[in-house]
C-alpha cells in the first residue's frame, strides 16, 4: 500500500513513537519483527509529525533515531499530533463538511431525501460531482448521532436529522492549562484546535508527556470504571513472546507525577486480589459486565491506600505488612529536611527527636516501593531499620556497592548502616 | 474514540481552507499555506492535490467552495464529558471560568477515580481567595500586558518587593505549585505565588526596559546504567522530561546524558541517588565530587 502520512490503527506508532522518546538508541536493524519498510514508513511519519524534535545519531550499529523534548520549554505536548493523524475515505471528509454546512443550525431539521437534494446542489458545480447513496449518509449520521454531533428524531414515518446545540466551550487559558495537567488531556487539546488561540501563558516543570499515547486505553478505562464494569485488558507477556488477556475489575487510576506512569488498580478475578497494571504495557480494552461488587472492592481499595507508598498491594517478603523506620540528621542550616520528610512522605509519620534530628516510620505492603525516596537522604541517614530483613540486608549492600563504584571503599566495602 | 478523523489535523486545516475560500476564491499556494500551518510536514501536497484534483469535493475549480456556512461542528460527547470532569477539579476555581450546561452529561472522570500519589503534601492553596485573586490578576497582566507590585515572603521568611511584567505561569505537577516568571529591572524574576503576601496592578509609570525572559543555565550530567532490576526503563522515564540521549555501550550497560537547569542540581542529585548503585554518575567531574561527598558523609554517619 502507498505510504500516507495519516494512520488507521494507533497500536502500532504508539510503539514505535515510545521507542522514538523514551528509549531513542535502536538502530533501525534493531527494531524486532518488523520490516524494514514498516520502520521507514513509521519513521517518515514521525517525522512528518514532530520534525522539530526528532534527532539522529550514527553509531557502529548504523543510524539511531530518537526524540528529544525538554518539556519544560514547550507549551502544548507535542505527542498529542500522533492522535490527529487518524485517516479516512474522500467520502468520509466531503460528506463532513456538506453535513453540517447543510444542517447548519440546530433550528433547522431535514429528512433524507432534502439532505441528498441539497447534497446534490451543492456538488452540481463540480465536472464529476460524487453522488453518494442514501445508506452511505444514514451511516455517516448514525456515527455522528452515537458522537452527539447531530440528533435524529421521527415524525410520523420518516427520520428527521438536526445538528446538536452548539455549546460554549471553556477558556483558552483553562484548555491550555488541563490539556497538559488532567487525564486525557489530548482532548483539550483538539478544543483547542477549534479556536484561534494566542500563544499558552503556562508552562510546566517535571511534565511527563509520554502517558499521552496511551489517552485511548486510559478513557477505555475511565468509562468502565464510571460504568462500574469488568474489562478485558489485553497485554504482550514479553519474557513468553504472547499476548495475554485479564479480567480486572477497574477501580482507579494511580498517576505518578514523578516518573509519568499511569497504573490501573483494579480487582483481579485471576488472583482474586487488587493489584495493579501499567497502562502503557496494556494493548487493548474491551469492556465487559457490569460488576455488581464494585463499590465494596473500590472500598477496600480505599482502606488500603493508607498503607501503600506507590502502587503495589502485596509485599515480596510474604508479611502482610512491613515496617520501615530511619532517622536523618540535619545541621542548622538545613533545617529543611524535617519539613522535605513530611512535604514527601506518602503515608507514616515524621517525628523531631531533637533540633537536628527526625525520624520517619511507617507500615506499608511493600516497603520496595519506598527504598528509591529514602536514597535521597543518603548523607545524612544515621538509622535504619526494615521488618524485611531481606530488603533491609540488600539496602545496606546496595549503599556499600555505591561507596565501591566512586572507589570510597575497597572490594570489601566496609562498614554498614 | 479519541482517535478520530473528526479531531484530525486534516479536518481542522480543511475547515479553515473552506472557511477562507467562503470569502473569496483561494489561489493553490494559500491552500498549502494554510495545509502547512496546520497540518504536518507532508500535509500540504497532500491536501491541495486532493482538493485539485477533486478527491474531496470542497473547493471549486476556481478556488471557490460549494460550502456556504464557515464549518462549524458542536461538540463531541467525549468532548463534553472531559469538559465536566475538569469542571470537577479544585484547580479550575483558579480560571474565572463559566461552564456551558452540563448538567445532562456524565463526567469522564470523577476527581475520586485518579489519585496522583506521588505529588508534595505542601501544593498551593487553591481555595484560598487570596490566592485565587491573585492568581487572576497575574493572569490578567499577563494576557493585557501590565506590570505588578508584589510582595512576596522568601525561603527563609524574609519580605521582598518587586515590580515586575509577568511573563508566563509555571505549573509543576510534583510540586503541585505556580510560579510566575516575569521580567524586572534586574532581569529574570521568579515569584511563588503560595508565597505571595500581596499583589496589585502596578499605577505608576512603568518604563518596561528590554529584559527578555532568559532560559535558565543548562547543565549536563553523563551517567553509566546497569540495566538491572528493570533500570534502564526506569531510569530512561524518571528523566523523559528532559532534554536527553540514550547510547548503548554494551549488553547491559548504557550511557545516558541529561540535560537540566543549574539551578536544579541539587534536585538532579537526589534524583540521581534514588537509583542507588544501578547508576554511576561519570561527568562532568564537578557533579561526580558532590556525589562522593554525599556518601563521604553518608559513611561518616554510620560509624
Amino acid at each position: 500500500m502507498a505510504y500516507s502520512e495519516l494512520i488507521k490503527n494507533f497500536n502500532r506508532i504508539r510503539e514505535y513513537m515510545r521507542e522514538f522518546y523514551v528509549y531513542g538508541f535502536k538502530s533501525r536493524e534493531e527494531f524486532n519483527n518488523k520490516s524494514s519498510r514498516s520502520y521507514d514508513d513509521e519513521r517518515r511519519r514521525v517525522e512528518n509529525w514532530l520534525g522539530d524534535y526528532m534527532n539522529f545519531r550514527t553509531t557502529s550499529k548504523g543510524k539511531n533515531v530518537f526524540i528529544s523534548i525538554d518539556s519544560r520549554m514547550v507549551r502544548h505536548n507535542p505527542l498529542y499530533k500522533a492522535w490527529k493523524a487518524k485517516s479516512f475515505t474522500d467520502g468520509d471528509i466531503t460528506l463532513h463538511f456538506l453535513l453540517f454546512d447543510i444542517l447548519s443550525s440546530p433550528e433547522k431539521s431535514l429528512n433524507m431525501r432534502e439532505i441528498i437534494d441539497e447534497m446534490d446542489e451543492r456538488l452540481s458545480g463540480f465536472e464529476n460531482p460524487k453522488n453518494f447513496d442514501e445508506s452511505t449518509v444514514r451511516k455517516k449520521l448514525k456515527e455522528y448521532i452515537e458522537e452527539g454531533l447531530i440528533i435524529s428524531e421521527k415524525r410520523g414515518r420518516s427520520v428527521y436529522y438536526k445538528r446538536a446545540a452548539d455549546d460554549e466551550m471553556c477558556s483558552t487559558d483553562c484548555l491550555d492549562f488541563f490539556s497538559e495537567v488532567s487525564p486525557c488531556g489530548v482532548i483539550g487539546s483538539c478544543l483547542l484546535d477549534r479556536i484561534e488561540s494566542p500563544a499558552s501563558r503556562f508552562a510546566f516543570k517535571h511534565h511527563y508527556i509520554t502517558s499521552a499515547m496511551d489517552s485511548e486505553i486510559l478513557r477505555l478505562l475511565l468509562e468502565a470504571i464510571n460504568d462500574k464494569k469488568s474489562v478485558i485488558c489485553e497485554t504482550k507477556n514479553c519474557k513468553r513472546g504472547r499476548k495475554e488477556t485479564k479480567n480486572i475489575v477497574p477501580l482507579k487510576i494511580f498517576v505518578s507525577v514523578q516518573n509519568g506512569r499511569q497504573y490501573l488498580m483494579g480487582y483481579s478475578e485471576n488472583f482474586n486480589r487488587i493489584m495493579s497494571k501499567r497502562v502503557d504495557s496494556i494493548d487493548a480494552v474491551k469492556i465487559g459486565e457490569k460488576c455488581d461488587d464494585f463499590d465494596y472492592y473500590r472500598e477496600t481499595l480505599d482502606k488500603m491506600q493508607s498503607h501503600m507508598w506507590g502502587v503495589s498491594t502485596q509485599s515480596q517478603s510474604g508479611q502482610r505488612m512491613e515496617h520501615v523506620d530511619f532517622t536523618v540528621k540535619y545541621n542548622d542550616r538545613e533545617k529543611h529536611i524535617h519539613q522535605r520528610l513530611e512535604r514527601e512522605k506518602r503515608c507514616g509519620t515524621v517525628e523531631r527527636l531533637d533540633e537536628n534530628t527526625s525520624r520517619f516510620s511507617a507500615d506499608i505492603y511493600d516497603a520496595w516501593e519506598m527504598v528509591p525516596w529514602i536514597r535521597t537522604f543518603i548523607c545524612r541517614i544515621t538509622e535504619i531499620n526494615f521488618s524485611n530483613k531481606e530488603l533491609e540486608k540488600q539496602f545496606r549492600e546496595d549503599i556499600k556497592e555505591m561507596y565501591r563504584l566512586y572507589g570510597l571503599c575497597d572490594s570489601e566495602g566496609g562498614e554498614g548502616v | 474514540m479519541i482517535f478520530n478523523e473528526l479531531y484530525g489535523a486534516y479536518y481542522a486545516a480543511v475547515s479553515k481552507i473552506i472557511a477562507k475560500a467562503i470569502d473569496k476564491p483561494l489561489k493553490k499556494e494559500e491552500i498549502r499555506k494554510i495545509a502547512e500551518e496546520c497540518a504536518f510536514g507532508e500535509s500540504a501536497m497532500n491536501i491541495e492535490a486532493a482538493l485539485h484534483d477533486e478527491r474531496w469535493q470542497l473547493i471549486l475549480p476556481d478556488g471557490s467552495t460549494p460550502i456556504i456556512n464557515k464549518p462549524t461542528m458542536p461538540l463531541t460527547k467525549l468532548q463534553k464529558r472531559w469538559m465536566k470532569a475538569i469542571s470537577q477539579d479544585p484547580r479550575v476555581r483558579l480560571f474565572e471560568e463559566v461552564f456551558p450546561d452540563l448538567d445532562d452529561v456524565e463526567p469522564l472522570f470523577d476527581c475520586d477515580d485518579i489519585v496522583v500519589f506521588d505529588k508534595y503534601s505542601d501544593g498551593d492553596p487553591y481555595t484560598d481567595k487570596e490566592y485565587i485573586r491573585n492568581f487572576r490578576l497575574i493572569l490578567d497582566a499577563i494576557r493585557n500586558r501590565y506590570p505588578l507590585r508584589i510582595t512576596a515572603k522568601g525561603g527563609k521568611g524574609r519580605e521582598f518587593n518587586y515590580t515586575l511584567m509577568p511573563e508566563y505561569l509555571e505549573y509543576s505537577e510534583k510540586d503541585d505549585k505556580f510560579r510566575m516568571i516575569g521580567t524586572g529591572r534586574r532581569g529574570t524574576l521568579i515569584v511563588n505565588l503560595g508565597r505571595i503576601i500581596s499583589c496589585e496592578s502596578y499605577g505608576n509609570e512603568y518604563i518596561p526596559e528590554y529584559n527578555p525572559v532568559m532560559k535558565p543555565e543548562q547543565a549536563t550530567v553523563e551517567m553509566e546504567i546497569v540495566d538491572e532490576r528493570n533500570a534502564l526503563e526506569r531510569v530512561l522515564l524518571h528523566f523523559a522530561h528532559f532534554e536527553n540521549r540514550a547510547e548503548r555501550i554494551d549488553e547491559n550497560r548504557y550511557k545516558i546524558s541529561v540535560t537540566y537547569d543549574k539551578d536544579d542540581l541539587t534536585e538532579i542529585l537526589i534524583r540521581i541517588l534514588s537509583f542507588g548503585p544501578v547508576v554511576k554518575v561519570t561527568g562532568p567531574g564537578d557533579f561526580v565530587k558532590l556525589i562522593k561527598e554525599r556518601l563521604i558523609s553518608q559513611k561518616s554517619c554510620e560509624q
